[in-house]
């Protein structure tokens, strides 16, 4: 036993010390806590990882040292330790990228709040990303669950109470359908930890007992999971919860919480239900075909969409799709597939949320579509950071969406009979995916002095005299100081609150970039990761 | 040759057109200086690697199956060649054009880059490293486009994106199936997937090659998807020129034969429903627009249109999936863009000089501008393929290799291309026609400011007149190096 | 000897691009109208150089070059050209001197005569053509520069008539090009060869689209030689041309087609092979039309050059005709009648040109009298009349008679007996458009005033040419014995 294999206990632990330590300091301290410790966890994560690499096994770790029924499990391959390490940069880049809005929306004195929220929710992925036990792991999707909900409702407004009571009952009703899954599981097969349950079931399969109460079980698991991570047509609560929270939290909400259960869905399939049971399983035919029809329907919304945000929410909807088309298809290429598509995604929407956040700010705060003529000219940063997210979404060769799509299409020639639709949902989707994010990418390099702006917004009308209004409040680089004068007591104060803003806002953008690309050059050690990764994982 | 050279020939215009805006310039000449040198070392530096090959560079491996390479070979040369020469004359004459446009910089900084992408598309040695540049070459020519920002600008760069990525996205369906079967092989003639794929259903294999080719021809313009070439005209006239009817438009065109020729190779399709289809959809697109053009009046728009019927020309000649097809097809590559981008730079040109966009304000101009006027007919000439100018010769290699392939399909080819050379005929001539003959009382005075446009301008067009004449003339080493090109000796 | 060959072709090229090149104010008229003849006779001295060298019998032909290196541009004589170049370096030089004085009412004189000398080197090249691509890079060059002579006037209509002009030998131009596609591939070789250069073998294996590969050239250079249903243009634009360049439109460059339809049919495909076969019952059918339709319209027409044009179309369709029986007879009478319709053709327009320089009047009803205006004129007008209807002894006459006795002897069923038939009635159709010019123009009637009469005989420019030319008629079909016999030895040499 190295003393490595202590970082996923440590780590989760970590992560939950943090939330408490933050509830006692105010809202800037809490804020240097949260990333800090977030930054040691990622690093503690990738010492985690490179051991794994070398080892190339995964392990168990005894909570405890209290061995089953009793005891509680964690367990540690490549993929968990790589997800885990993944986790922890979105969040790291996704609060730095916010950290100018949370200081905007949120009342002064409930800043730490945030960022209690926020550890609770990385506490809760981890412990996702982690758990070999299937109870664990509910209770942590709860404890994620209303850390989520905190996270949507920290910006106060009618619009996010709503979205938050919203997202609230939908995910409820998916984590009890969850239960009601792990009940029914504990029921046939009388354990909890995942890896005695597989033992279970993989004898009721070879035994044909239980047939029904199984597909049922794998139905009630795979729909409130899916209902959780958005996927069509269970997405009603995602563009709301995406589209008025706090940027950070639309950044973490999309690049974390819904792909820590996607993850938890690939962990309960490979580790308790058997790739091969699930693959025969009719559940996997409904994933494939909700993942396909939400990757067009999702783009068709955002395309009709005319709020920035709520479009790259609604584009969420489309990307979640590929990910379930991936898990569909049924081959571990497939999944693999998918699994890179979870962090290509992560980091290209997170960025694609930042990015906006700039745009919108350089915009004086209007964040419909037409009001953004020419914001990429007054935020240079955010316009680059805008196009570089939308290139990885459409799949342009170089970024990381486009690597993602290939293996999709990859995975689907495995299985000729899907190759068909795989490729007609990649290509439509990717043409739909161009139309709603290069017509903003066009219009926010579009100055906003020329009278075309009701060509660029097409469907949408745009009144003439907001544009000037809109010039007038136009920020010097990625700076923008209106806003923050109000809170801070001296204009020093600002400045200097302001340019560390902008530091942070910059460094996010540069290294979402920089992940993108990295993801989208250098794909063959992800690529090996998750290969490798997969193997060891059931 | 170092290897390194074909990555420095790619870069080098994308990484000095990217100082442009940076370098402080004191005066306007300056820059010109510099890009134009610029663009001539990268001329010439291209030059000495296609006559001095150098080995296959392998550039990047994103995974061990998915390597990035750069590669020289015929069809590359050709290409290569072909812009090479082009770029720099289309930089002269911007430099008169541009001096009424704004944010000159920005312009010519993309304007330089795109060469080097389009060099990429050359050179690139496999399926997924041209389909990388393809989609790049959509990204950097898309602030072309829209330079002008107006509503027409804007549009027609929003279409363009939809259209180009579209396609490419189609493409994609096509490059994976390549990747999945063929492995990430280099370009070979006659194809690399073998007689077929194991255990696959052919008529899939057929359905993923037509969704490829009509995927890569949406940037080639053909027929259904023609729609944001015309529209692109929109953009300031040497994007429209060496661009839109040359490089973008040629590289979609390079592509499919990339993908028929290289990748699936004509032996798996000649004779099948696919070809069949590729084919009839290129002749229509060849009827179709000539036709369009002979309705509008529009004066870029009507070159446009005639850009979407030569192109499929071009189209018609890889679908024919011969040698002789082949060979046709990239004589009417080369012919087409000398001859095209010509035709548009005097349109660029009466523009420049007159403001005036569409052709019936255009009457009797042609005593005014004689130089221009000169140039377009003999565009003109060469595009209805009268003897003794190029598009003759190409048109001829055409019908040549239609024939040769002996099929009722490529005959009615022909006739296609024959019915095109006739309306090419009414909408080329009826300009001309009406520029030098504007009617008996015509009243010259009101066209006192018309007059030809200054050396930069000129000197592209007698340089390109002459081409045209003179490949029309004596074309024998062209055509044989392209049949050689073709038929995989070189 | 290849000397003269460059020269018959080059000199008016050249001198006619030097003609449109140069700047205005360096050729005043006179001097142009001075060079502008030179070259004319130099033309004609070259040509007769040309001919001179053939009958000594040098016939090398010359490649000029390779446009490719399958193809290249080949300059050779042989009989069929030499026939084709002498009358029509002749008669453009008459035409140009009967240019000099008519030039008078016009404007943009330096632009006529530069593409009037083009429009000679075209049709020069055309006849010197060796090989079938030749043949079709000067047919096109005839249709580009013959063009800006008949919009001359740059009237609406005549811009219109110009543009309709070259649409029409466009298209034809390329029904004929898709042939030479399929004879290239299809044929060893594209030079003219008497009797043609298609074999028996490759012919039968592929005569279904080489039957309509030869069917669209016949019908495609037809175009030009107004055949029906494409006849249209020819009515529109050679009257609104000035008066000598619708002369030679009509009587040169409309025999352009028809040594088009010869070179490919005789000297490439060869006629054994399309004989009895659709196209050759088609072509009959659609030459039989033309000169029926044609003489229907020309009779209606009340505008003298227009009515001109309509009877080109008819008697274009006489050789068509003749052509297509295949026969040597039939040929004979066809080639006859080329040489015979240049010289008639050409005086008609320029006596019509005449008038309108001297009267401005147009329309036949309003030539009342004219005879005795200009007697000269009307008279060289009456007895081209008489030629073309086919009196005896006039030329008409002759090719007529050779032209029906073919028809009779060809045996083909229906076609023998109908085309004589037709030649008679469209006879009778020429004598009803022609003659009431001459009979209103010397017989006005008793009311006419003739106090009103002036004399408007036009100068010696304009008669010497159309002097030449009638008597040219009158005398070939008194004496035509030396000139049916070369035409018969070239009919024999291509069956």
């Amino acid at each position: 036993m190295s003393f490595v294999q202590n970082v996923p206990c440590f780590s989760i632990l970590l992560a939950m010390f943090a939330a408490i330590i933050t509830s006692a300091v105010r809202g800037k301290t809490a804020r240097k806590i949260c990333i800090g410790l977030t930054i040691i966890e990622g690093g503690m994560s990738a010492w985690l990882l490179s051991f794994l690499w070398k080892t190339g096994e995964s392990y168990v770790y005894v909570m405890g040292h209290f061995p089953a029924p009793w005891g509680n499990e964690l367990r540690a391959g490549m993929l968990e330790a790589g997800m885990a390490f993944f986790l922890c940069v979105i969040m790291v880049l996704s609060l730095w990228g916010g950290v100018h809005e949370i200081r905007e929306d949120l009342e002064a004195d409930k800043a730490q709040f945030y960022y209690i929220m926020a550890d609770l929710l990385l506490a809760s992925l981890l412990a996702l990303v982690y758990t070999n036990d299937m109870f664990t792991a509910y209770v942590f999707v709860e404890i994620n669950t209303i850390a989520a909900c905190g996270l949507i409702m920290m910006k106060q407004s009618d619009l996010t109470l709503a979205a938050a009571v919203r997202y609230m009952i939908m995910s409820l009703m998916g984590s009890g359908l969850l239960l009601i899954g792990i009940c029914l599981l504990y029921d046939m097969t009388g354990h909890l930890l995942m890896s005695n349950i597989k033992e279970q079931i993989i004898s009721l399969a070879t035994t044909e007992t239980y047939h029904i109460p199984l597909l049922l079980t794998i139905g009630l698991i795979s729909i409130g999971l899916a209902i959780k991570s958005a996927l069509w047509p269970f997405h009603t609560w995602l563009p709301g919860a995406y589209g008025y929270s706090t940027v950070s939290s639309s950044a973490m909400l999309s690049s974390m919480v819904s792909k820590g259960y996607i993850f938890l869905l690939l962990k309960i399939i490979y580790r308790v239900i058997g790739a091969d049971t699930f693959a025969g399983s009719h559940v996997i035919n409904i994933l494939f075909i909700f993942g396909i029809v939400g990757m067009v329907i999702g783009s068709l919304d955002a395309i009709r969409e005319n709020n920035l945000k709520r479009m790259i929410a609604y584009s969420s909807v489309a990307q979640i799709g590929y990910i379930f088309m991936g898990i569909g298809i049924g081959t571990d290429a497939g999944v693999g597939a998918g699994m890179y598509h979870i962090f290509a995604h992560a980091a290209s929407k997170a960025l694609v949320f930042i990015a906006a956040s700039g745009l919108i700010r350089a915009s004086g705060g209007k964040s419909r579509i037409q009001d953004l003529a020419g914001a990429g000219f007054r935020n240079k940063l955010a316009g680059a950071g805008f196009v570089a997210g939308a290139l990885s979404m459409i799949g342009i060769p170089g970024f990381a969406g486009f690597a993602s799509k290939l293996m999709f299409a990859q995975a689907s020639l495995v299985k000729a009979e899907l190759a068909i639709p795989v490729f007609m949902a990649l290509a439509v989707s990717t043409v739909l995916n161009a139309i709603y994010f290069m017509r903003v990418a066009l219009l926010i390099y579009t100055p906003d002095d020329v009278p075309l702006v009701d060509a660029v917004a097409g469907a949408f009308r745009l009144r003439e005299n907001q544009k000037h209004s809109v010039r007038n409040v136009q920020p010097e680089g990625v700076l923008s100081p209106e806003g923050i004068t109000g809170m801070a007591g001296t204009n020093a104060v600002a400045g200097s609150t302001a340019r560390a803003d902008s530091l942070a806002y910059a460094a996010a953008i540069l290294l979402f970039i920089a992940l993108n690309l990295f993801l989208g050059i250098c794909t063959q050690p992800v690529l090996q990761l998750i290969q490798r990764g997969l193997v060891i994982f059931g | 040759m170092n290897s390194w050279l074909t990555v420095a020939a790619v870069l080098l215009p994308i990484a000095g057109g990217i100082l442009i805006p940076i370098l402080p310039f004191r005066r306007r000449i300056h820059m010109e200086w510099y890009i134009e040198a610029l663009v001539i070392a990268t001329s010439v530096l291209v030059w000495c690697l296609l006559l001095h090959r150098p080995e296959e560079l392998v550039l990047l491996r994103f995974t061990d199956q998915i390597v990035f390479t750069l590669r020289i070979d015929g069809l590359g040369t050709v290409f290569a060649g072909l812009i090479s020469v082009l770029w720099p004359l289309a930089i002269l004459y911007s430099y008169e054009y541009m001096t009424h446009e704004e944010r000159e910089r920005p312009f010519f900084m993309f304007y330089t880059a795109t060469f080097g992408v389009t060099l990429g598309i050359a050179f690139a040695g496999n399926i997924l490293t041209m389909y990388f540049f393809y989609e790049l070459l959509t990204l950097v020519t898309i602030p072309l486009v829209i330079h002008t920002f107006t509503r027409d600008a804007v549009l027609a760069a929003r279409k363009y994106i939809y259209f180009s990525m579209g396609g490419a996205a189609f493409g994609f369906i096509a490059v994976v199936f390549l990747l999945y079967y063929g492995g990430n092989t280099e370009f070979v003639l006659g194809g690399f997937l073998g007689s077929l794929p194991g255990g696959l259903n052919f008529n899939l294999v057929l359905a993923v090659f037509v969704i490829g080719f009509i995927g890569f021809s949406v940037k080639a313009a053909m027929f259904p998807f023609y729609s944001w070439l015309p529209d692109a005209g929109a953009a300031p006239t040497p994007v429209t020129a060496l661009l839109h009817a040359v490089a973008v438009v040629k590289a979609g065109a390079f592509a499919v034969i990339r993908l028929t020729y290289y990748c699936f190779g004509t032996e798996m399709l000649i004779g099948t429903w696919a070809q069949k289809l590729v084919l009839s959809l290129a002749m229509f697109t060849i009827v179709f627009g000539c036709s369009m053009a002979v309705r509008e009046t529009h004066l870029k728009r009507r070159l446009a249109f005639s850009t979407v019927s030569n192109l499929s020309y071009i189209i018609f000649g890889a679908a024919i999936m011969t040698t002789a097809g082949l060979a046709g097809a990239l004589c009417h590559m080369v012919f087409h863009a000398i001859m095209k981008i010509s035709a548009f730079f005097c349109s660029g040109a009466i523009m420049h000089q007159t403001d005036h966009h569409f052709i019936p304000d255009m009457d009797g101009f042609g005593r005014k501008m004689p130089w221009v006027y000169g140039a377009f007919t003999v565009s003109a000439l060469g595009m209805m393929g009268v003897p003794g100018c190029c598009g003759f010769i190409s048109k001829w290699l055409l019908a040549e290799a239609a024939i040769g392939a002996g099929t009722v399909w490529t005959w009615i080819g022909v006739a296609a291309l024959l019915i095109s050379a006739l309306l090419t005929a009414i909408y080329m001539m009826t300009f001309v026609v009406r520029g030098f003959f504007p009617g008996k009382d015509f009243d010259y005075e009101k066209l006192r400011d018309v007059r030809d446009p200054n050396w930069k301008m000129i000197l592209p067009l007698a340089v390109f007149s002459i081409a045209i004449v003179g490949f029309g003339l004596y074309s024998t080493p062209l055509t044989e190096f392209l049949s050689r090109v073709a038929a995989g000796l070189i | 000897m290849q000397i003269m060959l460059l020269c018959a072709l080059f000199i008016p090229v050249l001198s006619g691009v030097v003609l449109l090149a140069v700047p205005e104010k360096w050729l005043p008229r006179e001097r142009l109208r001075t060079l502008a003849v030179a070259v004319l006779f130099l033309t004609l001295a070259a040509t007769v150089g040309v001919i001179f060298g053939y009958v000594m019998g040098q016939h090398t032909p010359l490649t000029l070059f390779h446009l490719t290196r399958q193809l290249s541009l080949v300059l050779r004589i042989d009989a069929l050209g030499m026939l084709f170049l002498g009358f029509i370096s002749f008669v453009w030089l008459l035409a140009g001197i009967f240019s000099l004085e008519y030039l008078n009412h016009e404007t943009h004189e330096r632009r006529f005569w530069g593409f009037y000398l083009l429009t000679l080197g075209a049709l020069q090249g055309l006849s010197m053509a060796g090989n079938l691509v030749t043949m079709y890079l000067f047919f096109e060059m005839m249709t580009l520069v013959s063009m800006p002579l008949v919009l001359h006037a740059e009237t609406h209509e005549a811009i219109m008539a110009g543009l309709k002009y070259m649409f029409y030998s466009m298209c034809g131009a390329y029904m004929a090009l898709f042939g030479v596609f399929f004879l290239y591939y299809y044929c060893d070789t594209l030079d003219f060869t008497a009797g043609g250069v298609m074999t028996v073998q490759v012919w039968n294996q592929n005569s279904a689209i080489l039957l309509v590969a030869v069917f669209l050239m016949i019908a495609g250079f037809g175009v030009k030689a107004g055949m029906f249903p494409m006849h249209a243009w020819l009515p529109t634009a050679h009257p609104v041309a000035p008066a000598p360049a619708s002369a030679v439109l009509s009587a040169i460059i409309v025999k352009g087609g028809v040594l088009a339809i010869i070179r490919s049919v005789y000297y490439i495909v060869g006629a054994e092979n399309i004989r009895a076969s659709w196209v050759q019952n088609t072509w009959l059918v659609l030459a039989l039309i033309t000169i029926f339709l044609g003489s229907m319209l020309a009779y209606k027409e009340p505008v003298l050059k227009k009515r001109l044009a309509y009877s080109s179309v008819s008697q274009a369709s006489y050789i068509l005709l003749g052509l297509a029986f295949l026969n040597v007879g039939a040929m004979t009478g066809a080639l006859l009648h080329i040489v015979f319709h240049a010289f008639i053709k050409t005086a008609l327009f320029l006596s019509a040109g005449a008038i309108i320089y001297k009267t401005g009047k147009t329309r036949v009803n309003e030539l009342r009298g004219i005879g005795k205006e200009m007697p000269v004129t009307i008279w060289c007008f009456t007895f081209v009349s008489l030629a073309l209807i086919g009196i005896p002894p006039a030329s008409g006459f002759i090719s007529k008679w050779y032209l029906a006795t073919g028809m009779l002897e060809s045996g083909l069923p229906v076609f023998a007996w109908l085309g004589p038939v037709i030649l008679l009635v469209s006879a009778l159709l020429t004598a009803g458009y022609l003659l009431p010019v001459t009979i209103q123009g010397f017989l006005p009637g008793a009311d006419y005033d003739y106090g009103k009469l002036v004399k408007h005989e036009p100068s010696a420019k304009m008669l010497v040419p159309l002097i030449i030319l009638a008597s040219g008629a009158l005398i070939m079909g008194i004496f035509p014995g030396g000139l049916i016999r070369f035409l018969q030895q070239i009919a024999e040499s291509v069956f």
